[in-house]
């Protein structure tokens, strides 16, 4: 830490800019990033929630967690090659477990979701092969692992320059989680509902839509600590405000509530988990707006803010 | 001891800019907005010598004399041109017209952002305390991009790997001093050990200051504005006498690691109320 006063500036800052250029650069994570972040979120949830189920239901009588567990194994292979189809050199994708690098949620995110995957594997394997009590022992790290996979990439962005992703770190985390449960439980709900475990998917359906409360409320959160660093801008107006509301808000939080409400419950679950990959888009392609706004970065690296 | 040194006699740094290069020492670039003339030598020698392909159509940009735009992935030094004719009509301080020439480059700030996000290790300091991209690690997974606060890594669309200035490791390695510092005409780009560098800012501040120039300061220097919220020190520094902003540098810097904490509390917190509150209500017993 740097305890020495700064020495001070010629004037104060009236809002000059360098030609009104931009300051930074932005990410270009492209839709694959956002696709893996929702599946990977809904996958990491899903096998939290098979791990609830196993405390819950030891004798896995309705069959969630072993549908869950099979279901976040699919998404812990699956969203890993998307991650590696987004690489500029994607034949070096190895290179990802070469180091293990503490800062960088970049480098342990790797190796949680390296684990996730494998744990997920173990769970899904010993259960199919009838041992089930290693399952369950399996069960506690992919469990952790998956905790993990569902938050990290909110700290990944948090965790850089851009300012729209490192103005409020807490409430965007709180954001993700909570969209990723809200995807985990109704893509597990849809499972048991194709299954014909009806009770439990209508208790699933309702922790999806508790999930969504929660992140309707992050969200709040989130865009008044957007405003207040005064970086709010690309979610107000332009194509990713458009994205924001209609796909995140609209089709990901009103209209699932209002299909409950209908009595579609299917339909509602497969609009989270739309409006779950529209958010992460959203939120994406804000950044790079963000990026690109010198008054927003240049305003944003002008006070202590973390 | 020569450390891997190709020249371990008497270097050519030595000879054109007075310092020894030693692996294991902080070097760096004192830029000095002072004394640019805005010629773009430093520009032209760097792609030079770093084989770096010419900048976007050869169009110009409306903005001064500054047709090169940013530092990229194929831009290592870029000279930022200031007019300022408007806003203070009929005054001309000394030293520093009012046309300001500022020559940009990699800060290779310490502790790095950029190397911190680096998943593959990829970007490494080296033995001289820079701070470089090893292309045959890097897998273009982009992190550092954002991760920059000054915007200055990128990832060029030509390979797929993430570039930005070398501070001419190889050069250095060779007892060389960077190509933009030895090509700048003036020495605004100054090349050396950082204990000699930042007295020798230090002391042409005063001197600029008794020559009436009293905006002069030090952007980057330890316990200056440019070094802040956790970046110690930038290796390459500057003498400002405008703002930061106007050349489009932020007044405050900030390291982003930090921030992991609070985000992974709030996250794996609302993902753990949510998974007990299941736990609570039930997942739905035996139907």
């Amino acid at each position: 830490m740097n305890k020495m006063a700064p020495v001070p500036l010629p004037e104060p800052w009236q809002g000059e800019t360098y030609h009104g250029r931009p300051t930074l650069k932005p990410a270009e994570f492209d839709w694959k990033v956002a696709a893996y972040i929702a599946v990977q979120g809904a996958a990491g949830a899903a096998q939290v929630l098979a791990g609830v189920s196993r405390i819950e239901d030891p004798g896995d009588r309705n069959g969630l967690a072993s549908r869950a567990r099979a279901f976040a194994l699919a998404g812990s292979v699956i969203a890993p090659a998307i991650l590696i189809g987004h690489l500029k050199t994607p034949k070096r994708w190895y290179n990802m477990l070469r180091i293990v690098r503490p800062q960088s949620p970049m480098s342990w995110g790797s190796w949680v979701i390296t684990a996730f995957g494998a744990a997920s594997f173990a769970a899904w394997g010993a259960e199919r092969m009838g041992w089930g009590r290693i399952a369950d022992f399996a069960q506690i790290p992919a469990s952790l692992a998956g905790a993990g996979a569902a938050t990290y990439t909110a700290t990944l962005l948090s965790t850089t320059s851009n300012p729209l992703w490192a103005a409020a770190p807490g409430p965007l985390a709180a954001q993700f989680a909570a969209s990723s449960m809200a995807g985990g439980a109704a893509a597990v709900a849809l499972l048991q509902r194709k299954a014909g475990k009806i009770e439990s998917a209508q208790r699933l359906e309702r922790l999806s839509a508790a999930a969504l409360g929660a992140e309707a409320a992050a969200s709040m959160m989130l865009s008044e600590a957007q405003r207040r660093a005064g970086v709010s801008a690309p979610l107000k107006k332009g194509p990713p405000a458009v994205l924001h509301k209609a796909g995140a808000q609209a089709l990901g939080i009103a209209a699932p509530l209002l299909f409950r409400a209908l009595g579609r419950p299917a339909l509602a679950s497969a609009a989270i988990l739309l409006g779950g990959a529209l958010l992460r888009q959203a939120v994406l392609r804000a950044g790079d707006e963000s990026a690109k706004r010198p008054l927003d970065s240049l305003g944003f690296a002008r006070e202590v803010r973390r | 001891m020569d450390g891997g040194l190709i020249n371990p006699g008497r270097q050519e740094a030595e000879r054109t800019a007075g310092a020894r290069i030693e692996p294991g020492r902080s070097y760096g670039f004192f830029t000095d907005t002072t004394l640019c003339i805005g010629c773009k030598a430093c520009e032209v020698a760097c792609k030079e010598w770093n084989g770096l392909p010419a900048d976007g159509d050869m169009r110009l940009s409306g903005h001064s004399y500054d047709n090169t735009g940013a530092l990229g992935a194929e831009t290592w030094r870029h000279v930022g041109f200031v007019e300022r004719l408007d806003d203070r009509p009929g005054e001309m301080k000394p030293f520093q017209s009012n046309w300001i020439m500022f020559s940009d480059v990699c800060k290779h700030c310490d502790p790095a952002p950029c190397l911190e996000a680096c998943p593959t290790g990829a970007l490494f300091r080296t033995e001289f305390d820079t701070v470089v991209v090893q292309q045959d690690i890097c897998n273009g997974c982009a992190y550092c991009v954002p991760a920059c606060p000054f915007g200055v890594v990128e990832i060029s669309k030509a390979d797929g790997k993430a570039h930005k200035c070398t501070l001419c490791h190889d050069r250095m390695k060779g007892g060389m001093e960077p190509a933009c510092a030895k090509a700048c005409p003036t020495d605004s780009i100054q090349f050396g050990a950082l204990e000699d560098l930042i007295p020798r800012a230090h002391e042409r501040v005063e001197q600029l200051q008794e020559m009436g120039q009293d905006r002069a300061y030090l952007y980057g220097a330890p316990g200056t504005p440019g070094a802040t919220h956790g970046i110690e020190k930038l290796n390459a520094f500057f003498l400002l006498t405008e703002r930061p902003e106007v050349h489009g540098l932020p007044s405050e810097p900030v390291r982003p690691a930090p921030r992991a904490q609070p985000s992974l509390i709030a996250g794996l917190g609302t993902l753990a109320g949510l998974a007990a509150a299941a736990l609570v209500f039930g997942l739905g017993g035996r139907r």
